[in-house]
């Protein structure tokens, strides 16, 4: 199997890595090789969006990412997202409304709303807008935290 | 503002999960799976396995050694032995330096099997069922019998009787975090941390499936990121803890989702006869038949069947019944509990039916629902006693609100009422140690938050209620099985009555022993003041600091042993002709109300609003209690209208992931009004309710109603998928 050295950012420091196989999956890059544990692993087949991470800006799932095809790009992860100024608006929301319960969900979601705020901010109906969201999922709050929490963001978001 | 101590943790993604676990040396683990439904084992050969470095292989030939030489449960050894029963269980398992070696060795491993009849659903055990009885078949796990009064002559007499088969999905938990634990064993000493409902549970059941004693199984909980039953028992951990023996280095071993699907422990199909006999708007006979495939669950080993059939008789007076159940052995995985077990199907069944036997006798359904429904200090139909039950209440309020939002509903809308009763397991015991100090509560108990706060906010809302001490001045600890006070574990809503129970238990002594050596006139209370925590008797005050020992001092505090061991009621034995039934705890229940949107044509579903009305008894923290309720109904959306688990004649399991099994998302949860209703007192702390369970089981039944409101489609299976839906309206059509 090939290795290549890899470069990228993550979290706004550079990362260079000497043998990246082709076939590693940018989720196991973060969460083997970097220690960044707070990307969560669900299911690795793109179905539940708790490996959710930024590339670029926008919000992308890690374990349906090649860390290869994320070279010299930047990277946040939930470790990282608190510096960024609408990351730690949704992070701030999430507390304040209490969008949390077994947590397993939270830092995909934070980084997914993150990156669609970012994206969109209030331009979309919010019912597109919460469609976009619609590949993470949450067992435990029925959403109805969550959704109170995009749309106070959303609030925020359209006053700016 | 919600105090939840492990919401900042988690929104920064610093809580680590048993997913997260790794040490320095350890190895992972990956099972081998059998490779059909049934059959004999003929080979199992770790060779290949071995061969490759690093790797370490183990299965049933090994048991024996690894655990010096004792016998476990011979019904539910580790690895299979001479036949594999359900397609994927693991026959084997490794271990190697890397994930990717390990699944490598797994695969190399070499399995064979000489197939056997697949017994795949209970269809084939039963073909012609109702209309026989097969006590006897070997596929017959267990069967429970009982009935009160003349069932016959009620039947002949009686002015109308319906009859109706009535079919349900198996149904997953997909708690998010899959299951995941660390184990490492030296010596004597096996230790596995582990994300669990129950540290003591998993103690207990490696000590019995691996024949050790329990005082040398020490079992740590991680944060779990969710249950809903899936974790309340036993899993990975007795193959990871005789891998990391074999291997003499850590190993943790995970589930992926596929293994998830295809592995866990959960609701399995079932097919139900309902029969109902109605004279002069009264039921006078009910007769209820359930066949309920349990997958490999042991013989004889079957709750399910015996609690089930009380949920499918329903909280309504019945005056003459018969019930029969058979759990039915088929090529699965065993039965498992998934949040209220059975119940959210149970209920749709009977809400569905009796809606059905209502219209055919002309009565109004919530009418007819309201004229039969329990009240307190009536009778159940096995005769046990009903203590405080708000099912009444909730029933009333739910329908006034049901009336207001038929008149606003547009065409092609409908609204329906669903019911749920249940009983919460607070009688499974439990043990908390708490410190009262200058510096507040320290509470030291045995369980992790699985996430719905039971743990970590629902303790501390009762030492709060009960001492009046503000909740940061509260702490909620956690200890492994070595180090913290037995609990029965985070399931069947019992976390806050009967360990709140135990907490609430140990602060009454506590602020006895204070009151007396204050000479302070009861009650006392706690508050904070310029020494720190005091103690408060009418206005007046004393510091903790001066209360207590040097002794006590010394040791951080006065410290109580709280407990709480409950008792459940009683059924009139009589009734039962064979099997075991069983007797509530307590009556709690909820009412509830969905108005969906249904497209004639496809057959979808959208909700478009729903409301609850729960009986809680006493709510102890409600923002907690509201996310529950939430939470549980969204749950209950998904076994309503989408989430079915499709097994193959073969015993395959033909969506064993996300795609096909799908999930509510964000966009399909409606918005959802909570009322609780309280003054209907139950045996937790202050008169307080479980409300981990109740929410999901209303949910299937009140989703049928509002879709037969709609479109005019009496659906009698689940799930109310567009498919069923269209089916069922083509048998309406003239
Ligand atoms: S782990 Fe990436 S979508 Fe589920
Ligand atoms: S909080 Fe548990 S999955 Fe969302």
């Amino acid at each position: 199997m090939s290795a290549h050295p890899l470069r990228l950012r993550v979290n706004g420091r550079p990362v260079e890595l000497a043998d990246v196989p082709v076939t590693e999956r940018l989720l196991d890059t973060l969460r083997g090789r970097l220690d960044l544990k707070g990307t969560k692993e669900g299911c690795r087949t793109g179905g539940c969006g708790a490996c959710t991470v930024l590339v670029d800006g926008r919000s992308t799932l890690s374990c349906l990412t090649l860390a290869q095809e994320a070279a010299e790009a930047e990277i946040t992860t939930i470790e990282g997202v608190g510096s960024d100024a609408e990351g730690h608006r949704v992070q701030a929301a999430f507390e304040a409304v209490g969008a949390v319960q077994c947590g397993y969900c939270t830092p995909g979601f934070v980084m997914a709303l993150t990156g669609l705020l970012k994206e969109r901010g209030a331009a979309a109906p919010f019912g597109e807008f919460l469609e976009e969201l619609g590949g993470n999922l949450c067992r435990c709050t029925g959403y109805g935290a969550i959704v109170r929490a995009a749309a106070a963001l959303r609030a925020e978001a359209a006053s700016r | 503002m919600t105090i939840r101590p492990d919401l900042a943790e988690k929104i920064a993604g610093r809580v680590r999960y048993a997913t997260d676990l790794e040490v320095p040396g350890m190895l992972w683990g990956a099972l081998v799976p059998a490779p059909v439904a049934h059959g004999r084992l003929r080979t199992v050969d770790l060779g290949p396995a071995r061969a490759r470095p690093g790797v370490v292989a183990i299965s049933a030939t090994e048991l024996a050694a690894l655990v010096g030489g004792r016998q476990g449960d011979r019904d539910r050894p580790a690895f299979p032995r001479e036949r594999v029963e359900y397609l994927h269980q693991p026959v084997a398992a490794v271990a190697a330096p890397s994930l990717a070696e390990a699944r490598a060795a797994a695969k190399a491993v070499r399995v064979e099997v000489e197939p056997l009849p697949v017994v795949s659903d209970v269809d084939a055990v039963f073909p012609d069922w109702p209309g026989s009885s097969a006590a006897q078949h070997p596929s017959v796990a267990a069967h429970v019998h009982a009935r009160r009064g003349d069932v016959e002559e009620a039947f002949r007499t009686a002015e109308t009787v319906v009859r109706e088969t009535y079919r349900t999905a198996s149904v997953h938990q997909v708690a998010l975090e899959p299951h995941a634990c660390l184990a490492e064993v030296e010596g004597e000493r096996w230790r596995v941390r582990t994300s669990t409902q129950s540290p003591f549970g998993v103690r207990e059941d490696v000590a019995s499936i691996l024949g050790i004693p329990e005082e040398s199984i020490v079992v740590e909980g991680t944060w779990v990121g969710g249950g809903f039953g899936g974790k309340g028992a036993s899993f990975v951990e007795p193959w990871a803890l005789l891998l990391a023996r074999a291997a003499g280095r850590p190993v943790r071993l995970a589930l992926t989702y596929r293994q998830e699907f295809l592995l866990g422990r959960t609701t399995l199909p079932a097919v139900v006869r309902m029969e109902t006999a109605v004279s002069a708007g009264a039921i006078r006979a009910r007769r209820v038949r359930l066949l309920l495939d349990v997958g490999t669950s042991l013989p004889g080993r079957d709750f399910a069947t015996g609690y089930s059939i009380g949920f499918l008789l329903g909280p309504y007076r019945t005056p003459t019944f018969e019930v029969e159940g058979y759990a039915v052995r088929t090529n699965k995985p065993p039965f498992g509990p998934h949040r209220a077990p059975f119940a959210p199907q149970c209920a749709f069944v009977v809400e569905s039916h009796l809606e059905e036997v209502a219209r055919r006798v002309g009565i109004e359904p919530a009418a007819f629902k309201a004229a039969h429904l329990w009240e307190t200090g009536g009778t159940t139909p096995f005769g046990q006693p009903i203590t405080d039950f708000g099912l009444a209440a909730a029933h009333a309020a739910a329908r006034e609100l049901a009336d207001d939002w038929r008149r606003a509903a547009p065409p092609g809308h409908g609204v329906g009422l669903g019911m749920g009763f249940w009983s919460t397991s607070t009688g499974a015991g439990g043990e908390a140690r708490v410190t009262v100090s200058a510096d507040g509560i320290r509470i030291l108990q045995g369980e992790r938050e699985i996430g719905s706060g039971s743990v970590l906010v629902g303790l501390a809302a009762v030492a709060e209620r009960r001492t009046g001490l503000s909740r940061h001045r509260i702490r909620v600890e956690y200890g492994d099985t070595a180090s913290a006070p037995y609990d029965a574990g985070v399931f069947g809503s019992r976390t806050v009555g009967a360990l709140g129970r135990a907490v609430d238990d140990a602060l009454v002594q506590i602020l006895g022993t204070l009151a007396q050596r204050a000479g302070a006139p009861t009650p006392v209370r706690l508050a904070e003041g310029e020494r720190g925590v005091e103690l408060e008797g009418r206005g007046q005050r004393w510091p903790i600091a001066d209360l207590l020992t040097d002794e006590e001092r010394a040791q951080g505090g006065l410290t109580a042993h709280g407990k709480h061991y409950g008792r459940g009621g009683k059924i009139d034995e009589s009734l039962v002709v064979d099997g075991t039934f069983y007797a509530y705890t307590d009556f709690t229940g909820a009412a509830h109300v969905a108005e969906v949107a249904v497209d004639a044509q496809t057959g979808s579903v959208r909700v478009v609003r729903y409301a609850a009305f729960q009986d809680v008894g006493t709510v102890v923290d409600p923002p907690t209690a509201r996310a529950q309720v939430e939470g549980g109904i969204v749950m209950g959306l998904g076994t309503a209208l989408t989430e079915e688990a499709i097994w193959s004649a073969e015993g395959r399991l033909l969506n064993a992931g996300l795609v096909d099994y799908r999930l509510p998302t964000i966009s399909e949860a409606p918005p959802i009004e909570v009322t609780f209703v309280e003054g209907h007192p139950g045996a937790g702390p202050f008169g307080a309710k479980g409300l981990g369970e109740p929410p999901i089981i209303p949910v299937p039944a009140a989703i049928a109603s509002a879709v037969r409101a709609a479109v005019g489609a009496h659906v009698t299976e689940l799930p109310l998928n567009p498919e069923r839906i269209a089916r069922a309206l083509k048998r309406e059509e003239p």
